[in-house]
């Protein structure tokens, strides 16, 4: 039993690894729907209100999923990673662990894990969306689309980084995922500022709609600035983790 | 090699205000089965945690003549998901011995888990767990073994078990061993500690104690004879300090305990006297405890 597999296990007998499935498969398969018969929607419960309601397009399609799996897909990631990450929460738990590896031997199969347990169900979900949108309206940029689901596993990975350095300030797990949650939210907010935004993870979520309608977009900053404040991120967690008392 | 496996110097721990090892000097001797005993903030946990390495001293030193540590937390915890199988088994991967994986189901099988080896450890009760613990902690023959209450949990089968566990250890590691239960600490230890608000009220052996005390070490007999004629007959022994009638049981005084440990038994069967129970007498001890830490 190594510690790679021992996250592994954690991922498959909790669930968790259902609920990310779930999560970014559920809207992956609504996206589509939603985009395509949101005329009718509206049309049947309206009430006589006249609403105007786009066509349905691949671009809608695709975005719908994006932003329906973020709310709640991030929120997902956030204590799925947070349980893994605040191994330190139960101190009894944390002896086990502590006083056999060092700390940096103990979170990295669990940032490995749970980076690829987000990014590969998001490209999962978005892989459910973009059959759906094929078959019910038409086919996105299969480039754009690629490019873009990629940025955004990105900015997961970053996420649970964030979450991992969090877990070393805090040993709540509820509490370091939703202040993981509140972080990134924050961060979406101070990309509102011009000269910032092209450099700030949010960033790569915006790419993923751009890219898809097939328009430019200078995401290159974002990827740089996310891979450094990640592994910041990370080597920090290390750090105050390391330090922590138990 | 050196004498002592752990030593410290001055140690001092200090949270805020509050001093939770104020100046702790102490010498575990190499192979010892050492008791740490003290009440309850005494600061034997807080001590443990520092020579395992997961709380930064404040002062002091000390230094570990050991290369693999094991340590046992008071109330050990694992993932509930994990099997009790899986729990040895990453102990013993994470160990730096190289044991192989038969080791685990020995390890189990030490602590009476063998049969539920493969039972998922979330519905473990307590005492299950607290041996679970001792299994993963001594997996792979650690040279120092960092026990916190290892027995405190259990029934009396389970803690007779757990005591024999640290007594077979004895020679082969050297165990440090914080415990409250007194008996316990008599029936393994070969020298104890006495911590008290943070400090070392008294290091050395258990009849060292309670010879500085000015009392003999008391053992507690019960027979199915009349009590005031075995004590009669006891008195008789030249070995015996002294001899007294305590309800139905006798209590039986010597100067040392390994005299008593010795002794008692041969003399008891030389009377052909149909014994009951034969047993540290409790209150002894305790009295001493209550004086050193009051």
């Amino acid at each position: 039993m190594s510690l790679l597999r021992l996250e592994l296990i954690r991922l498959l007998r909790t669930h968790r690894l259902w609920i990310l499935i779930g999560v970014f498969g559920f809207f992956g398969l609504v996206g589509p729907l939603t985009a395509r018969y949101l005329p009718e929607i509206v049309a049947r419960f309206g009430g006589g209100v006249e609403v105007a309601v786009p066509p349905p397009t691949p671009e809608l399609a695709m975005a719908q999923y994006l932003g329906n799996a973020l709310q709640i897909g991030i929120l997902a990631v956030a204590f799925v990673a947070a349980a893994s990450l605040a191994f330190d929460a139960r101190l009894e738990m944390a002896v086990f662990l502590r006083t056999r590896a060092r700390v940096r031997d103990i979170v990295a199969p669990r940032y490995l894990v749970n980076m690829l347990a987000a990014a590969v169900t998001f490209i999962g979900g978005s892989a459910v969306a973009f059959v759906g949108t094929v078959a019910l309206i038409d086919a996105p940029d299969v480039g754009g689309t690629v490019l873009g689901t990629l940025l955004v596993s990105l900015y997961l990975c970053f996420s649970v980084a964030l979450t991992g350095l969090l877990a070393g300030v805090m040993r709540s797990v509820p509490g370091v995922a939703l202040v993981t949650v509140g972080a990134l939210i924050a961060l979406g907010i101070v990309g509102l500022v011009p000269a910032l935004a092209p450099w700030l993870p949010s960033q790569l979520v915006g790419a993923y709609d751009a890219l898809i309608a097939g328009g430019p977009f200078e995401y290159s900053r974002a990827v740089a600035s996310t891979i450094v404040l990640g592994g910041a991120a990370i080597a920090g967690s290390v750090a105050l983790l390391a330090r922590r008392e138990v | 090699m050196a004498e002592f496996a752990v030593t410290t110097s001055d140690l001092t721990k200090q949270y805020g205000e509050t001093m939770a090892l104020a100046g702790v000097s102490l010498q575990v001797r190499r192979g010892s089965v050492y008791g740490l005993v003290g009440p309850n903030g005494a600061g034997k946990t807080t001590l443990l945690g520092v020579l395992a390495g997961l709380r930064p001293l404040t002062g002091g030193s000390y230094s570990i003549d050991a290369r693999r540590i094991g340590v046992l937390p008071d109330t050990p915890t694992f993932d509930p998901w994990l099997t009790a199988f899986e729990v040895v088994d990453l102990a013993r991967a994470l160990d730096e011995s190289g044991v192989e994986e038969p080791a685990v189901m020995e390890a189990l099988a030490r602590v009476g888990l063998a049969d539920v080896a493969r039972r998922r450890v979330g519905g473990f009760s307590r005492g299950m767990l607290q041996r679970l613990g001792l299994a993963a902690t001594v997996i792979g023959e650690p040279e120092l073994l960092l026990l916190d209450e290892p027995a405190a949990a259990l029934d009396p089968a389970g803690r007779r078990e757990v005591l024999d566990i640290v007594k077979a250890l004895q020679g082969r590691a050297t165990v440090i061993f914080s415990s409250h239960i007194l008996d316990d600490v008599q029936q393994v230890c070969d020298a104890i500690g006495i911590l008290n608000h943070g400090a070392l009220a008294y290091e050395g052996t258990l009849d060292d104690l309670v010879a500085d005390r000015g009392r003999a070490i008391e053992y507690r007999v019960t027979t199915r004879s009349d009590a005031g004629a075995v004590a009669e007959r006891l008195r008789e022994a030249a070995w015996i300090q002294d001899v007294r009638v305590d309800g139905e049981a006798v209590i039986v005084a010597a100067p040392e305990a390994r005299t008593l440990e010795e002794l008692l038994i041969p003399t008891l069967a030389s009377l052909d006297v149909p014994i009951v129970s034969v047993a540290p007498a409790r209150r002894n001890l305790e009295a001493i405890f209550l004086e050193v830490t009051k």
